[in-house]
């Protein structure tokens, strides 16, 4: 490399980081603007002490027993902190911190992985603002911090910026995911009721294509520009695959390119649409296992902040990162019916997106609006609570309490069984039994 | 008997606009333990050296004295 070329690449790095200084400079403006407007809920008690909540930085800090009390106004001893004080994950959170509403399965898109199996006609008997709304006034009084509003395509609804707006006045941040294929023109105008927004980008180019079904690349990529010029916390939701796999560095640098905030990467599940499409578009064993050596050099090299969701902790695990590092960065595997929830369109109750509704209780599906009673119930999301109780190579595997068996939804499609380990985990497959081949005599 | 110091057990960093699974922030893991224990506790000073936070109601707090 030449002293030119050296030179230049520093400068192209320096005007990267100060263009990175304004936007957090700007952001953190914005955030404490915001706040003031719609003070989000800060605090909740719990059994092992409180989570509190910050919005600059953005982040919900998990406090022990004698922090609460130095750092809140906890003038008695609640009645929550009776017996002894247990550590984070022995206990069921007291209500989730987030719920995820798939406001709607209505979405023209088509994509061949579409976990919900949206279509434009949606789902029948799908709730409107009054229920959605209502829906919000329970999970704010149960104490969930955030509401992740997705899809089918829920951009197109003409009520959501005034469901995102209730949902600000009830101290919950509303964030959301949209394709940016659909319903622009109105999220642009209401981008800023939003915490963070993501764009679902399965690849770059013709890769879009090949993951998604149709050349959808251009009109996302416009939608990523316009966001990213009326709001700084735009990001992009990536669902990795073996056919984008080897472009994750190149969406990375995409990423950095249009300065957005976050790279969200997805592990591809068998639901919907998406469990026929599975065997093509899942990733290989190889690809899990080189999975987080990937993310962490193209975050390094395009200095963009990398996010994975819940299903990639046994990916995570099989390179035996720091057990403690894990744990105080809040990187669990399956906490479906604990640290989220889902609800379907007709508000069916879900213990995570993917999932079917839970075992009936007393004879009913629990709705969103009953979450705090069904919260409690004994039996409450069937196995999705019980994963203490596995089998092995969980059982003794020194991540299990992190991991909690990996991904169920991956489980169920390919074993038959919720409570199955999760067969794409690496340990996993190392475990099972080889098949000897004996020589034919 | 003095009392024991708090604890931060684990802070989740941003938020999770994702509507399908719980996202996690992992770019840490980039630079280890070392740089998550220099903020840990200045996150620490930021929540102990402001005024107290009150205890907002929930249902599972409902049997809490005041």
């Amino acid at each position: 490399m030449t002293l030119i070329e050296r030179a230049d690449r520093r400068g192209r790095r320096l005007a990267r980081l100060v263009a990175r200084g304004w936007d957090a400079v700007a952001t953190i403006a914005g955030r404490v603007r915001v706040a003031r407007e719609f003070r989000p809920r800060r605090t909740r008690l719990e059994r092992f002490g409180a989570i509190v909540q910050l919005t600059v930085p953005r982040a919900l800090v998990f406090v022990d027993r004698a922090f609460a009390r130095e750092s809140l106004d906890v003038r008695d001893e609640p009645a929550l902190w009776n017996g002894d004080e247990p550590a984070l994950g022995d206990h069921v959170l007291s209500a989730p911190l987030e719920a995820h509403l798939q406001l709607t399965n209505r979405c023209a898109a088509g994509c061949v992985g579409c976990y919900t199996g949206a279509s434009p006609e949606g789902a029948p008997h799908e709730y409107g603002l009054v229920e959605w709304t209502r829906a919000i006034d329970q999970l704010a009084d149960t104490g969930v911090f955030h509401v992740a509003l997705g899809g089918g395509e829920s951009a197109v609804l003409p009520w959501l910026g005034e469901l995102a707006d209730h949902a600000r006045r009830r101290g919950i941040i509303p964030n959301l995911t949209t394709s940016g294929l659909d319903g622009l023109d109105r999220l642009v105008e209401i981008a800023d009721r939003f915490g963070q927004i993501n764009v679902s980008l399965d690849g770059l180019d013709a890769t879009y294509a090949a993951v998604r079904g149709f050349d959808g690349f251009a009109r996302a990529d416009a939608a990523i520009r316009r966001l990213r010029a009326v709001k700084r916390e735009i990001g992009i939701n990536v669902v990795v695959t073996r056919h984008n796999f080897e472009e994750l560095d190149a969406i990375f640098a995409y990423a950095a390119e249009r300065r957005l905030s976050e790279v969200e990467l997805l592990r591809f599940k068998p639901s919907g649409r998406g469990s026929r499409a599975y065997l093509d578009l899942r990733c290989t064993d190889a690809q899990h296992r080189a999975f987080l050596p990937t993310i962490l050099a193209a975050a390094r090299r395009h200095t963009v902040r990398v996010k994975v969701d819940c299903s990639y902790t046994p990916m995570l695990a099989h390179h035996r990162p720091d057990r403690a590092l894990l744990a105080e960065l809040a990187v669990y595997g399956c906490t479906g019916g604990d640290f989220l929830v889902g609800a379907k369109p007709g508000g069916q109750l879900t213990a995570c997106s993917f999932a079917a509704p839970p075992p009936p209780l007393d004879g009913h599906r629990p709705r969103i609006e009953q979450l705090a009673e069904y919260w409690t119930s004994p039996g409450a999301f069937g196995a999705f609570r019980t994963w203490r109780e596995a089998r092995e190579p969980c059982a003794s595997c020194e991540y299990h309490a992190l991991c909690r068996g990996g991904c169920k939804v991956v489980s169920t499609h390919v074993t038959g069984d919720l409570g199955a380990p999760d067969p794409e985990c690496p340990r996993v497959i190392d475990h099972a039994p080889r098949v000897v081949r004996l020589p034919v005599v | 008997m003095r009392r024991r110091r708090g604890r931060i057990l684990a802070i989740k960093w941003g938020m999770n606009p994702n509507s399908s699974s719980l996202g996690v922030d992992v770019t840490f893991l980039l630079v280890g333990a070392t740089a998550l224990a220099m903020v840990t506790p200045v996150i620490g000073a930021l929540l102990r050296w402001r005024k107290p936070l009150p205890v907002e109601a929930t249902p599972a707090t409902e049997g809490t004295k005041e």
